[in-house]
């Protein structure tokens, strides 16, 4: 099947007891057997079987086979957020006084998961900047697990060199994690390019509709666990092969954190996958529009979109992407309060703390998702007071721009 | 022709894919079993596309939460 195929059928072949086509919603805790025996079977690893929805779901099942389909994947474990996917790789990887390196243009909330949560059970965290490859290479230590990017850094809008880095951390023999919430199988399939494990936040263009919270976490099957440097995943790998760390996660890290989706946010996420790549494709347009439109107009400062010609991205863009740059942008109009009152008189988009979403979407990074660091640590990851965050929905891209124009105007009504 | 499916011989038809031997084996769960096949993970779109061959080494594998937690 092709991959717009796939989005749609993958997974599921519809329910043979009724015959509906849509993935039942098994909204249920536990699962029930007729013996003692059978369901010690099944505790015991010698039957399959469903046992407690924390661990498994079918609806979720039906999520996580499309996911790692979608992906080119050896399998998939569906998660209750983006955060609890990213928790559970690290968590399953790495131990207290190991470090990892990550692009520093990185999700704020990523951020401070790797450096307060994390460091405080003595995991380090080195940041560089995504744009210069070597910076990789420099920060790599022996103690070094993992290294960490997303495909476009958010909200710096930067695209780290993907293969590049692969290569860097091949050479380590340590896994690459990449990020593919912002640009999804649809701009890339990060397995091509040398991905590990792929993590996604599907509460954004997977969900599409601002629906659910929900993340998920594949393994490429690029990353040999045999030979790898984590001891416990050797021992494991002699009976898993290279479905050691999905057993892992499954048997144990991601069973005791406790971070599964419930059943019916899997639903939200299989019904978001099936018109993912339309809507991936209007998101492309609208943003590459916007970007330009922005650029050219007189009251704004700066744009910064990886899709346009002149970014410094823009190679990386054709090379990963296609030439694909994907629905977000930032730009800034001079200052925090004109930042603001754009904001305000915006009629058509909402102002929220989201991205992905059928609907247009602005944030103030600076006050917001990243206000909890100081203005030197904001500058470091790339946002200023001036940066407004949008993420380009798929309406009528008139509309778009009709509103932004006239929310431009009135920022600069406040100066006069 | 000779397969060793979960390392017992079986004999079968030729020309076989992993995914008629799912079902000719009646696999428990299909949607969630794990092939491997002479020593490697198969991925799911290859369970169509893999024709098995003489003195190939199959195991059907589950990873559904019970077991030991492999501590």
């Amino acid at each position: 099947m092709k991959a717009d195929t796939s989005a749609i059928h993958a997974g599921f072949r519809g329910d043979v007891a009724s015959g509906a086509t849509a993935v039942p919603i098994y909204q249920t805790v536990s699962y029930a057997y007729k013996t003692a025996q059978e369901l010690a079977d099944v505790f015991a690893g010698r039957a399959p079987g469903y046992i407690y929805t924390r661990l498994t779901n079918p609806t979720t099942t039906a999520l996580e086979l499309r996911l790692s389909e979608l992906e080119d994947g050896i399998g998939c474990i569906a998660t209750s957020s983006g955060m609890a996917a990213i928790t559970s790789v690290v968590m399953g990887l790495l131990r207290a006084g190991d470090e990892l390196i990550a692009a520093a243009g990185i999700f704020g909330g990523t951020v401070s998961l790797f450096e307060n949560t994390l460091g405080r059970f003595g995991i380090k965290t080195h940041m560089v900047d995504a744009a210069e490859t070597e910076q990789f290479a420099k920060a790599l230590n022996e103690k070094t697990k993992l290294i960490f990017v997303e495909t476009i850094g958010n909200p710096r809008m930067d695209v780290p060199d993907i293969p590049a880095v692969a290569e860097i951390v091949h050479k380590a023999n340590i896994p690459l994690v990449v990020d593919n919430t912002v640009t999804t199988p649809f701009l890339i399939h990060p397995e091509a390019f040398g991905a590990d494990i792929i993590v996604h936040s599907t509460s954004k263009f997977i969900n599409g509709h601002g629906t659910a919270i929900g993340g998920a976490i594949i393994d490429t099957g690029r990353y040999d666990w045999v030979g790898g440097v984590f001891e416990d995943l050797k021992k494991l790998a002699q009976r898993a092969g290279r479905l050691a760390f999905l057993a892992f996660l499954r048997n144990l890290i991601y069973r005791d954190l406790g971070g599964c989706p419930a059943p019916m946010n899997s639903f939200f996420m299989l019904q978001g996958l099936e018109t993912l790549p339309c809507r991936m494709d209007k998101h492309c347009e609208n943003a590459a529009k916007l970007a330009k439109y922005l650029q050219a107009h007189e009251r704004v400062c700066w744009v910064n979109y990886p899709g346009l010609a002149d970014s410094e991205f823009n190679g990386r863009v054709v090379k990963l992407f296609a030439g694909r740059g994907g629905g977000l942008l930032t730009f800034g109009v001079g200052g925090k309060e004109k930042a603001f009152k754009f904001i305000d008189s915006l009629k058509l988009a909402r102002n929220l703390a989201n991205l992905g979403d059928a609907k247009t979407l602005v944030l103030h990074p600076s006050s917001t998702i990243f206000s909890e660091f100081s203005a030197a640590e904001q500058s470091k990851m790339g946002v200023g007071e001036d940066m407004v965050r949008v993420s380009v929905g798929i309406e009528n891209f008139e509309d778009i721009k009709k509103d932004f124009e006239q929310a431009i105007e009135k920022a600069f009504e406040v100066q006069r | 022709m000779k397969l060793v499916v979960n390392g017992n011989e079986l004999d079968c038809s030729d020309g076989l894919t992993v995914n008629d031997l799912l079902t000719e084996q009646n696999v428990k769960m299909p949607e969630m079993v794990s092939v491997e096949l002479n020593g490697e993970i198969l991925k799911r779109g290859e369970f169509d596309t893999t024709t098995l061959k003489e003195d190939d080494k199959v195991e059907f594998l589950y990873f559904m939460g019970g077991g030991d937690g492999f501590k």
